[in-house]
């Protein structure tokens, strides 16, 4: 045995060592999906945890000049964006119930109305910007739209990526492949991280006072 | 120690992967060392400085700046190895060889404006601090903004490091350092708006633009190096999956052969 041979062990193949890699010990699962999606979730919850501490010191340096800019923003555009974000995981939940029942059609359903609800999103957020820009209120105006462009800028480009996720899921519940539940549930972590960040900006940038 | 460097030279049949890892090492700490410690560059001077204190900021400093990038321009070309280790793991990967040549070109181009454009406008300013406060002005942004210019040469890097961890079956490195490849690649982006703002969390020294991004990245770079070392150990220089390290069986560096045997 060569010097290498004897570093090593054979490669991870038996039932043992897949389970090891999924998160499951003797069975049972630690969290949905790869556990290395929840190592991305929590590592992007930590940074955006750091954008919001900064966001909310320089508002209470700053409050009157927050509050009126904040007053510029439709209140009721943001409600309509949470809901249409907490209805799109709504959608991706149930598509993950779906491959774990072995319903492939209507998990593909799910999965296409969680892209229309995560498209309708988009939309409606493109319209947001243009509809504050035509306004005036611009990504230079002040602190308050400074911090506002950045924190939904950023959170649509996890969107953007999003919908390659999804695709990514819809693909393999679409192929003719073995089809396990773990793929989906980890493109459904991503998703409802999305929304979950979308849910904190939501109260910061349109809620609190 | 010369026990142990002459035991990896004459036996360690991964001693080029070895060079390439300590390089890495060695040239971060150095790289710490000259832009934080000598030259002073980093964390960067705010942008809103007027042209009277910019002439000061490189006064305070000239020496620093003098002799740090000489070193820098001396172990610049140090990127190469470094560049080529990382390439390695691609190549490694079950994935087609185009994301280890997109890695090397791309890096091999990011020096330049992140390293060696940026110690020479900054020793340009150093070496004749008597000049027009206008065109020291001019030295300043152009060093600064060159060196943030980087920031989307780093985001394509970590999003072909990225696909590449994700897509191989090789087992190369676990998949969740492909989504800190992401992590990392998002936290470049926020770094688009210091070409606006001269102030302010968003500027090229503010809280968002540059702390928290260096604090990712230093995270980043301290998880890759760990990795990295870990799959040069696994290393079986075959093709396909990478076989798992026995802890019980590693051999110590600077031990016999017999003894690995």
């Amino acid at each position: 045995m060569t010097t290498v041979e004897a570093n090593v062990l054979p490669r991870a193949g038996g039932s043992d060592e897949r389970a090891a890699a999924s998160g499951r010990a003797g069975g049972v699962r630690f969290v949905p999906g790869q556990p290395d999606m929840w190592a991305f979730v929590l590592f992007e919850a930590l940074v955006f945890t750091s954008y919001f501490t900064v966001y909310v010191i320089r508002r209470t340096q700053s409050p009157d000049l927050f509050l009126q800019s904040q007053a510029h923003l439709d209140l009721r555009v943001g409600v309509f964006n949470t809901l249409i974000l907490l209805v799109s995981s709504w959608s991706v939940a149930r598509c993950v119930q779906a491959v774990r029942e072995g319903s492939f059609r209507a998990a593909l359903i799910d999965a296409y109305l969680t892209m229309l609800f995560g498209f309708v999103f988009m939309v409606s957020k493109v319209r947001e910007w243009a509809t504050e820009v035509g306004h005036g209120f611009s990504f230079t105006t002040d602190e308050f739209f400074s911090f506002y462009y950045f924190l939904t800028a950023i959170h649509f480009l996890h969107l953007l990526i999003g919908f390659v996720v999804l695709g990514v899921a819809i693909h393999h519940i679409g192929s003719s492949a073995e089809r396990s539940p773990e793929l989906v549930e980890t493109c459904a972590t991503y998703w409802h991280t999305i929304d979950f960040l979308w849910v904190l900006i939501f109260a910061l940038l349109y809620v609190m006072r | 120690m010369i026990r142990k460097i002459a035991w990896h030279r004459r036996y360690d049949e991964k001693r080029e992967l070895w060079i390439g890892w300590w390089t890495l090492v060695v040239f971060y700490n150095l790289y710490g060392l000259l832009f934080f410690v000598i030259a002073r560059t980093q964390p960067p001077p705010p942008p809103s400085l007027e042209p009277s204190e910019i002439v000061q900021w490189f006064a305070d400093r000239r020496s620093g700046l003098l002799y740090g990038y000489a070193i820098i321009s001396i172990v610049g070309g140090a990127t190469a190895i470094m560049n080529a280790t990382l390439a390695y793991t691609m190549r490694r990967m079950s994935v087609s060889r185009a994301f280890a040549y997109s890695y090397l070109v791309i890096y091999a181009l990011a020096t330049l404006p992140g390293m060696l454009i940026m110690g020479v406008v900054c020793t340009v300013g150093a070496m004749r601090p008597d000049r027009d406060p206008a065109l020291m002005s001019w030295l300043y942004d152009f060093a600064f903004l060159s060196f943030e210019g980087t920031m989307g040469v780093f985001l394509i890097g970590s999003l072909i490091w990225m696909g590449a961890v994700l897509l191989d079956r090789n087992r190369v490195f676990p998949k969740w350092f492909g989504y800190l490849n992401l992590c990392n690649a998002l936290t470049e982006v926020v770094v688009a708006p210091a070409w606006i703002y001269k102030r302010g969390v968003f500027a090229w020294d503010g809280v968002i633009a540059w702390w928290i991004n260096m604090a990712v990245f230093v995270t980043y770079t301290t998880v890759f190096l760990t990795l990295l070392r870990k799959m040069i150990m696994r290393e079986d220089s075959g093709t396909g999956p990478l076989p798992e390290l026995d802890p019980d069986r590693a051999p110590e560096p600077g031990g016999t052969l017999e003894a690995a045997r």
